[in-house]
């Protein structure tokens, strides 16, 4: 690395060469605001809030668009730079509404924080604002099918607009009517359509674009923890941090509130897409399962405790498997995290050749522009990769197509007396087997017992349905399609009687006569790394996982690029002791999921 | 699921922006001399710059149909490479194009500082006065559209009125706006001044 050295404020710095002064200061803990610049987009020196004073430089500088050289001495403190600064946030705030009580970024906004610290204390402006669409809230307008738009907030950063034509590849926003009448605008009004559209949310720095999944639903100091974790919706996982709502337990409502992408440069940069960041509204919805079900002799389904289930499927299973090779057959979702996979290969391997399993995932084609810069992979289950590394059938490559053809001719034929299906991800995201459900109506197979999240067609026709954890209710091991071993951490607890499906594993083996071993999730990892040494999953046992943290912790720890910004905003909340995060083995330094190579 | 690459999505249940569009129009191409025309003058860039050529095809829609209108956007988007919102953003930024069909003549009256001192805003009053139009509207026979410009830079002429971006009318004041209108619907743009030497008389030239 070739470095650069220069002093901003009286400190030494040293950075890459080819770094903006902005980017040094950012590195070196200085504070100067701004707002066109975002590290994951182009340069545009539009706000002008980033000036700083360059020695031998005649006119103010904006720091975004300065690189640094050597020997550089900048000033980001003296009286001119501090003036000329609060002159162009007075100038920002000429049309701005000022209803941070009603705006959706109120307590996470940027503009509401600089212009505190850096703007004048009051406005010299006297004449009526400029208004788009009506006042207040009345001014939020449809752009999309995911987003609102307040043209009243917006400060003319043009991020959307660079997302839009540098990340997302078709450049649906632009600026109409430049001039006095400059507003953020879609061709025909007609918004946003894209499905990376929820990070224009993100790149806003004021309240004027927002998601209508989390419009008026929370506030950032409602929101006391935060879980990193990762995006299992699809083969690509994505770092992602969980927001939970604080309330008590016996509020309506969910503690989920929303999802948003944290920096993971070789996988998904500063983004995540729409459909892992509002997909997730099933794992608090309706529809879980939150006790075991067993149907009984009358053919009717009812609720019941976890020791008659199990003790149901021992002996529905435990007949099945007298029937010859491939009696019993296993379906398993590639939803499912390693561990799963791995207890279920141990029992597989116990009861011998008449189990076999197949695992099974949706495959969906996503409509992105020619020019995307992030693509969304047709794979939509996080685990295809870690199945086939512990030595599944899932065929070649990412984009593997499944298959359950030689699995349904088996049912047909009537060989196969029991199947056990492993569900753990949203309903219908193990693909269509309908099929399935409906030949174990029709009798054939005898046995169907389902072990899933949600109810769906399947768990009702099965005979016994055991509740497992969706991804954020569970550590687990998920293997992307770069062959990255991934932790994704535990956010919420499950509901009800649902248990952790590596457990529900292990107990169905016992019900079997097997024992496998294994008392905590940490068993399982540690055994996964004997049974695959010298490759990525050598030391997954010792994979740590990050446990919610106090969202203004969070804020600070997170993105180390925007890191200073949430520093400085969260700077009149009590100080968090440390950087430490709590996990499962008590305490640790710094991040948790550390990235793996690829291997 | 309640979110996947299906959007469930119905417009109608949400606030609509009021911001006023362009005219639809009708679905547009260019006539073949004009498509030839474009393609001459994209040819003057690279190939991967086709969207420096977006100036001139705007102007050739115009010529053609007279304005441009959201149809005549997407075209003009799929001629020089780049999305409909990125030509609106051009259309709206320059005020000769027009976004909406427009009169015969197009009075561009200057309003900027030496005009507004001689009493381009009288003028502007006038005209509208008598054409029974606000500034940016078209008269009810489709004649006239009232505009106001900025500098024209003929400042030592002023007020000064620009009609149909070519041509001029310097030193137009009130008092002789109903005879210049008259003129205009008689001689058609021939009645016009021009570029006059100071004293001129509307009409001028023409006798
Ligand atoms: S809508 Fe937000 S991101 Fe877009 S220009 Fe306005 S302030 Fe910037
Ligand atoms: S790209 Fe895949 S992993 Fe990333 S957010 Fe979307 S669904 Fe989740
Ligand atoms: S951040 Fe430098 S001009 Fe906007
Ligand atoms: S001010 Fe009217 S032409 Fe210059």
């Amino acid at each position: 690395m070739e470095a650069v050295s220069l002093t901003i404020d009286g400190v030494p710095v040293t950075v890459e060469k080819g770094r903006t002064v902005l980017q040094a200061a950012i590195e070196a803990g200085v504070r100067v605001p701004y707002y066109c610049y975002h590290p994951g987009l182009d340069i545009d020196g539009s706000c002008r809030v980033c000036i700083v004073k360059i020695e031998k430089m005649p006119k103010l500088q904006t720091s975004c668009s300065t690189v640094c050289s050597e020997g550089m001495v900048v000033s980001t403190t003296d009286p001119e730079v501090a003036d000329a600064r609060a002159a162009v946030f007075e100038f920002l705030l000429i049309n701005h509404p000022l209803d941070c009580p009603v705006c959706d970024k109120g307590g996470e906004c940027p503009l509401q924080d600089f212009s505190y610290s850096f703007g004048p204390d009051e406005s010299r402006m006297d004449f009526p604002r400029r208004v788009f669409d009506g006042e207040g809230v009345m001014a939020d307008v449809d752009f999309g099918p995911t987003l609102m738009l307040n043209r009243n907030r917006c400060i003319l950063c043009t991020r959307c607009i660079r997302f839009m034509r540098e990340i997302d590849g078709d450049a649906q926003i632009s600026v109409a009517d430049r001039g006095n009448g400059s507003e953020i605008a879609t061709f025909d009004e007609e918004g946003v359509h894209s499905l990376l559209s929820g990070n224009l949310m993100d790149v806003c720095p004021v309240g004027a674009i927002t998601t209508r999944d989390y419009r008026f639903k929370s506030r950032p100091w409602d929101n006391p923890a935060v879980a990193d974790t990762v995006c299992t919706m699809c083969s690509k996982g994505c770092h992602t941090s969980v927001w939970l709502k604080g309330k008590p337990e016996w509020a309506r409502g969910s503690k989920l509130v929303r999802i948003t992408p944290r920096l993971a440069p070789e996988i998904n940069g500063y983004w995540m897409c729409d459909i892992g960041r509002f997909g997730y509204h099933w794992v608090e919805g309706e529809r879980r399962l939150v006790r075991p079900i067993v149907r009984g002799a009358d053919g009717a389904q009812a609720a019941a405790g976890w020791h008659d289930a199990l003790r149901t499927v021992g002996m529905l299973l435990g007949a099945a498997r007298e029937g010859g090779s491939g009696a019993l057959r296993f379906v398993v979702s590639a939803h499912a995290a390693t561990e799963e996979m791995f207890v279920l290969k141990g029992l597989m391997e116990a009861l011998g050749e008449a189990a076999a399993a197949t695992v099974h995932w949706q495959r969906s084609e996503k409509d992105q522009p020619a020019a995307v810069k992030f693509t969304i992979p047709v794979t939509d289950a996080p685990n295809v990769n870690g199945a086939r590394d512990l030595g599944y059938a899932v065929g070649a490559g990412n984009d593997g197509v499944p298959d359950l053809s030689a699995l349904q001719q088996a049912v047909n034929a009537g060989s196969v007396k029991a199947v056990y299906v492993v569900d753990p991800g949203p309903a219908g995201s193990i693909g269509d087997l309908s099929w399935l459900a409906a030949a174990r109506t029709a009798g054939r197979p005898a046995v169907l017992i389902v072990q899933a999240v949600e109810s769906s067609p399947l768990t009702d026709a099965a005979d016994v349905v055991l509740p497992g954890s969706a991804w954020l209710e569970k550590d687990g091991l998920f293997t992307n399609d770069q062959g990255r071993v991934q932790g994704a951490s535990r956010a919420l607890a499950p509901p009800g009687d649902a248990r952790d499906d590596w457990s529900i594993l292990v107990d169905v083996a016992h019900a079997l006569g097997v024992t496998l071993g294994y008392a905590q999730a940490g068993d399982v990892r540690k055994a996964i790394a004997e049974a695959l040494p010298g490759g990525p999953y050598a030391d997954v046992d010792q994979v740590t996982f990050a446990r919610p943290v106090k969202a203004s912790h969070w804020l600070r720890t997170s993105n180390p690029s925007e890191r200073w910004k949430w520093d400085f905003m969260f700077q009149d909340l009590p100080p968090v002791k440390g950087h430490s995060v709590q996990t499962e083995q008590g305490y640790v330094d710094g991040r948790v999921l550390p990235l793996r190579p690829v291997g | 699921m309640s979110f996947h690459p299906q959007m469930d999505y119905a417009p109608a249940r949400f606030h609509r922006s009021a911001r006023r569009l362009a005219d639809q129009g009708e679905p547009f191409a260019f006539t073949p001399e004009r498509q030839a025309a474009f393609d001459r003058s994209v040819a003057r860039y690279p190939a991967d710059r086709r969207r420096s050529a977006i100036l001139a095809a705007l102007y050739l829609v115009q010529e053609q149909q007279g304005y441009v209108s959201r149809q005549a956007m997407r075209f003009v988007a799929t001629q020089v490479a780049c999305t409909p919102a990125e030509v609106e953003d051009v259309v709206t930024y320059y005020v000769m194009y027009y976004r909406r069909p427009v009169g015969t003549y197009v009075l561009a009256v200057c309003r900027t500082l030496s005009c507004a001192l001689n009493g381009a805003e009288r003028v502007t009053e006038a005209l509208a006065e008598a054409l029974g139009v606000e500034p940016g509207g078209t008269d009810a026979t489709g004649t006239f559209t009232l505009t106001e410009f900025e500098c024209l830079g003929a400042c030592d002429r002023a007020p000064v009125v620009m009609v149909n971006n070519e041509h001029w009318q310097e030193r137009l004041t009130p008092d002789r706006v109903p005879r210049f209108l008259e003129d205009l619907r008689a001689r058609g743009l021939a009645a016009l001044g021009g570029c006059l030497h100071a004293g001129a008389e509307p009409g001028d030239r023409a006798s």
